[in-house]
C-alpha cells in the first residue's frame, strides 16, 4: 500500500514537474510568469476529449492537441509577452498573462460546464494492470512516469547539448547579449513558449489518460502548486522544476497516507515557505551576483 | 439602485484600496480575498462564539489579520517582489483548504448567524480610509512610498528603511481587506470558505490594474465599474470572467498603468527668479 | 582642515561564489579630501562602492565611519548615518519631478517614513530643496519630470538629490560618464565647490583629465587589489599603474 502510494506520488509529481518545467523555461528565458500556462494544461484534456468525440484515433488526437496548444501558447507570447519586453515589463506581462487565464477558464466553463467530463473509452485504458510483488500497478502509470521522464532527458539533451539550446541559455543569461552575438531572440522567446505549451499539452494529456476525465478547475489547482515549486526548485532552474514537482507529488501522496486528506494541498505551499525562509534562491538556485544584490 | 448594490460597491471599493495600499509601496498582493476571510471568520468568532458586537469584533479581527499578513510575508518582503506574489498566492491558495478543514468554524458548510452590518457602517469606513489615502497623497509620505516603489535600492541608499515601509503597507492593506470582510460576513449572513476562493484576491488586484494604478481613485473606478457593470449590461455578469479579462489585457496593451493614470504631484514650488538667492 | 579619518576600509574582501572581485582591500578617506577611486573595467570599483554603502556584504575585514563600525549595518542605516551616493546608471524617479527628487530625501522624512505622514517642516525643507536645486542650475525646472532633463542635468540632479540628506560622505561613481569636455569641465567646478558641504568625496572616473585638477589622492584598483595610493603625479608615474591601465587619458 505504501509503495503504491510513493509510486502514485511520482506519478502525480511528475505531472507537476511537467508543467513547472513550462512556468521554469518561459521565466528562466524570459524572467517573467506566464499565468496562462495552466490553463493551457486544462484546455488539452477538453480538446482531448472533443477530438476523440469526433472519432479521431486517440494517439492522432494527442498530437493535434499538442499542435493546437502549441500555437495558442504563441499567441499568448505575442498577446501578453511581446510589448512588455524591458525589465519594468514584469508585472504587466505577468498580469496580462493572468487576465488571459481567466478568459480560457471563463470561455472553457461556459462551453464545457463547471462539472466533469468523461472521455469515451478511457475506462479500458485505466483498467490494463500488472501484478508484481504483490501489487498492482496499472500500465498507464508506469507508462506516464517512463515517458515523462524519457521526455525530460530528451529536453536536457536539447539544451545542454545542442545549438538551439545554446541559443536558448545564452538569451536566458542576458536577452542583449544574446542579440549581440547574432541570436533572435524574439525567435528563441517563440520557441520557449512553444515548447512550454507542449509541454502542458503533454501533462493535460497524462491527466486525462489518467483519471479519464477533465474539468475546468484543474489549470487553477494545479498550476498555482505548479508556481510553489518553481519557488521551491529555484527560479528558471529546470532540474528544480523536474525535482522539486517529484518531491512535492511523493510528499502530498505521503501527507494523504497519512491522513492529512484535504490538507495535503497545504504541503507544497508550507515547503515553499520553508525553502524561501532557508535558501530564497531555491533548492537549485544558482549562487553568483543574483543571490547578492538585496532587492 | 438597492441597498444591496450600495453594500457591494462599498466593499468593493473597500477591498481594491487594500490592495491598493500595498501597491502603493511597490508590492502585488494577490492576498487580500484570504484577508478578507481572516476578517469575515475572525469577527464572525467573536460575535458568533463570543458575544462581541460588532464594531468591536471588527478592529480586533483586523489587527490580528495585520500581524499574522506582516509575520507571514516578512521573508518574502526582505527579497524579490516575486517571491511576494507566489507567498500570497500560497496565503490564498491554503487558506480556503484549512478553513475546511476546521470543524470549529464549520468546516466546508462554514457558519451563520452572523449579522448587523449596517449601511453607515461601510459608508464610514470608506470614508477613514479614503480620507486617510487622501492626506498621504498630500503628505511627505507619498513621496517615500513612491520612491520604495520606483526603484527600491536606490531608495535604501537615502536611508530609507524600505522592509519597515513594505510590511507597514502591507498590514494596513490587510486590515482594511480584514474589515470589509468582517462587514460583509455580517451582512451576508452565512460564509462559507469557498465565498473566498484565490479568484476573489486576482479580481481585487485587476480591479486596480483596469481603474487606475497610479492614484487613490483608480481603484474606486475600477471597483465601480466591475461591480455594477453587471448590473448595467444585461447577461455581462454571466461572462464576468471574459469581459474582465478582454478589459484588462486590452488595457495593459494600450494604457498599462490603468484608466486613471496621472499621478498626484505631492508638492510644487513657486519658480523663483533666476537671479536671486532664496532666503536660507 | 583637521587630518582625522572620515572613513575607513580595512581589509575588506568580497567573493561571489567562486570569484574573487575584492582582495584585502584598505583605504583611509581623510577628512576635507576628494579621493578617486580608479581602475580598469572590471577592477572591483562598483563592487567596493556598493561594499561600502552597504549594498554587498563584505566577505571579509571592516568598514568604519568616523569611529563606528559599520561593517553589519544595512544600507539605509548606513545612509543615515551619513554615506550618501549615486549610481553609474543614473537612477533617478522619473515618475516624480525634479523637485520631488530632491524633496524626498530628505533625512527628516527618510528616517521616519511614517511620521512623514505630518508634513511638518515642509516649508523649510522646501526653501532647502529650492536652494540645492538653485545651485545645481535646476530651479528653473523645478516642477518638470525628472525624465525630462538633459543628461548634465539629470547628473546634477542626482547629486542635488543625494545631498539633501545632508551627508557626510559621499560618493560618485562615475559621474562623468557620457559627458562632453565642457560638461566634465562644469562638473568638475560643481564637485570641487561641495567640499564646503561634505566632509570628503569618493569620486570613481575612468578620466584621468577630469580627475587630476580635482582630487587630491588617487587610489587604483587592479584585479580587486589595491595597487597604489598618492597623489595623481605619484601614482601615475607608479609602472604597476601604466602597466595595469594602458590606454591611460593623458
Amino acid at each position: 500500500m505504501f509503495f503504491e502510494q510513493l509510486l502514485n506520488g511520482l506519478v502525480v509529481g511528475s505531472m507537476y514537474a511537467l508543467i513547472a518545467l513550462g512556468f521554469s523555461l518561459v521565466f528562466g528565458v524570459l524572467n517573467k510568469l506566464n499565468f496562462a500556462h495552466p490553463e493551457l494544461f486544462m484546455l488539452s484534456g477538453f480538446l482531448t476529449i472533443a477530438m476523440v468525440a469526433l472519432g479521431i484515433p486517440l494517439a492522432i488526437a494527442a498530437v493535434l492537441v499538442c499542435v493546437v496548444i502549441g500555437v495558442a501558447g504563441l499567441a499568448v507570447e505575442l498577446v501578453s509577452f511581446r510589448k512588455f519586453a524591458g525589465k519594468d515589463g514584469h508585472i504587466t506581462a505577468a498580469l496580462s498573462s493572468l487576465a488571459v487565464g481567466l478568459v480560457l477558464i471563463d470561455g472553457a466553463q461556459k462551453y464545457w460546464g463547471t462539472e466533469p467530463i468523461s472521455m469515451p473509452g478511457a475506462s479500458t485504458l485505466r483498467i490494463a494492470s500488472v501484478s508484481a510483488w504483490g501489487i498492482s500497478i496499472s500500465w498507464l502509470k508506469i507508462g506516464t512516469l517512463i515517458f515523462t521522464l524519457v521526455l525530460m532527458v530528451v529536453l536536457h539533451h536539447m539544451i545542454t547539448r545542442t545549438r538551439f539550446g545554446r541559443n536558448i541559455r545564452a538569451t536566458a543569461d542576458s536577452p542583449d547579449a544574446a542579440r549581440l552575438l547574432g541570436i533572435d531572440v524574439k525567435r528563441v522567446n517563440q520557441y520557449t513558449f512553444l515548447m512550454a505549451s507542449v509541454l502542458a499539452a503533454i501533462a493535460g494529456i497524462m491527466l486525462l489518460l489518467r483519471t479519464g476525465y477533465a474539468t475546468t478547475d484543474v489549470g487553477f489547482s494545479l498550476g498555482l502548486k505548479a508556481l510553489a515549486i518553481l519557488a521551491i526548485g529555484g527560479m528558471g532552474e529546470l532540474r528544480g522544476a523536474v525535482l522539486g514537482g517529484l518531491l512535492v507529488g511523493v510528499l502530498e501522496s505521503m501527507a494523504f497516507h497519512f491522513g492529512l486528506g484535504r490538507l495535503s494541498d497545504v504541503v507544497v505551499w508550507i515547503l515553499m515557505i520553508g525553502v524561501l525562509l532557508i535558501r530564497p534562491a531555491g533548492l537549485f538556485g544558482g549562487g553568483g551576483i543574483h543571490k547578492e544584490t538585496r532587492a | 439602485m438597492t441597498s444591496d448594490h450600495i453594500i457591494f460597491t462599498g466593499l468593493n471599493i473597500l477591498l481594491a484600496w487594500s490592495a491598493y495600499v500595498i501597491l502603493m509601496s511597490g508590492s502585488l498582493s494577490f492576498a487580500n480575498g484570504a484577508f478578507m476571510a481572516l476578517g469575515a471568520y475572525g469577527s464572525g468568532v467573536l460575535t458568533v462564539k463570543f458575544g462581541l458586537h460588532l464594531l468591536v469584533a471588527l478592529p480586533i479581527a483586523a489587527v490580528g489579520t495585520a500581524v499574522f499578513a506582516a509575520l507571514v510575508a516578512l521573508p518574502a518582503l526582505r527579497t524579490r517582489g516575486v517571491y511576494l506574489i507566489l507567498v500570497t498566492i500560497g496565503i490564498a491558495s491554503c487558506l480556503r483548504a484549512v478553513l475546511e478543514s476546521t470543524p470549529y468554524i464549520g468546516g466546508v458548510r462554514g457558519m451563520s448567524g452572523l449579522m448587523g452590518t449596517q449601511i453607515w457602517h461601510i459608508a464610514v469606513l470608506v470614508v477613514l480610509v479614503g480620507g486617510m489615502l487622501w492626506w498621504i497623497s498630500r503628505s511627505p509620505l507619498q513621496r517615500i512610498l513612491d520612491a520604495v516603489r520606483e526603484d527600491e535600492s536606490v531608495a535604501r541608499s537615502m536611508g530609507i528603511h524600505t522592509v519597515y515601509v513594505k510590511t507597514i503597507m502591507f498590514s494596513a492593506g490587510a486590515a482594511i481587506a480584514a474589515m470589509a470582510g468582517g462587514l460583509y460576513a455580517h451582512h451576508m449572513v452565512f460564509v462559507r470558505p469557498e465565498n473566498f476562493d484565490i479568484l476573489v484576491s486576482i479580481y481585487i488586484v485587476l480591479y486596480i490594474i483596469l481603474g487606475g494604478t497610479n492614484n487613490m481613485w483608480g481603484p474606486v473606478l475600477g471597483a465601480v465599474t466591475m461591480t455594477l457593470l453587471p448590473e448595467v449590461l444585461r447577461g455581462a455578469s454571466e461572462w464576468r470572467g471574459t469581459l474582465f479579462g478582454a478589459m484588462v489585457v486590452l488595457m495593459l496593451l494600450i494604457r498599462p498603468d490603468g484608466l486613471l493614470a496621472f499621478r498626484i504631484q505631492s508638492i510644487s514650488a513657486r519658480v523663483m527668479p533666476p537671479n536671486r538667492e532664496p532666503q536660507s | 582642515m583637521s587630518n582625522s579619518v572620515a572613513l575607513s576600509v580595512q581589509g575588506v574582501s568580497k567573493t561571489f561564489g567562486g570569484v574573487v572581485a575584492l582582495e584585502g582591500v584598505s583605504l583611509d578617506l581623510k577628512q576635507g579630501e576628494i579621493l578617486a577611486l580608479v581602475g580598469p573595467n572590471g577592477a572591483g570599483k562598483s563592487v567596493l562602492v556598493n561594499v561600502i554603502t552597504g549594498f554587498y556584504e563584505a566577505s571579509a575585514g571592516h568598514i568604519f565611519l568616523g569611529d563606528n563600525d559599520i561593517s553589519l549595518q544595512p544600507a539605509h542605516v548606513r545612509a543615515r548615518m551619513g554615506l550618501a551616493r549615486t549610481f553609474q546608471n543614473i537612477r533617478l524617479f522619473l515618475r516624480m519631478t525634479v523637485l520631488e527628487n530632491v524633496m524626498v530625501a530628505m533625512k527628516q522624512h527618510t528616517s521616519n517614513p511614517l511620521r512623514a505622514v505630518f508634513c511638518v517642516n515642509e516649508k523649510a525643507n522646501l526653501e532647502k530643496a529650492m536652494s540645492l536645486l538653485h545651485k545645481a542650475g535646476l530651479a528653473s525646472k523645478a516642477n518638470d519630470a525628472a525624465g525630462s532633463l538633459a543628461y548634465g542635468e539629470a547628473r546634477r540632479l542626482e547629486i542635488a538629490r543625494a545631498l539633501a540628506g545632508d551627508p557626510h560622505i559621499l560618493l560618485l561613481d562615475e559621474p562623468a560618464a557620457g559627458m562632453n569636455d565642457r560638461e566634465t569641465e562644469d562638473l568638475a567646478v560643481h564637485i570641487h565647490a561641495l567640499r564646503d558641504i561634505v566632509q570628503a568625496t569618493i569620486v570613481i572616473e575612468h578620466d584621468m583629465g577630469f580627475l587630476r585638477g580635482l582630487c587630491d589622492r588617487m587610489v587604483v584598483l587592479d584585479y580587486g587589489r589595491i595597487i597604489a595610493n598618492g597623489t595623481v603625479a605619484e601614482v601615475l608615474k607608479d609602472p604597476r599603474v601604466v602597466e595595469a591601465y594602458l590606454g591611460i587619458e593623458a
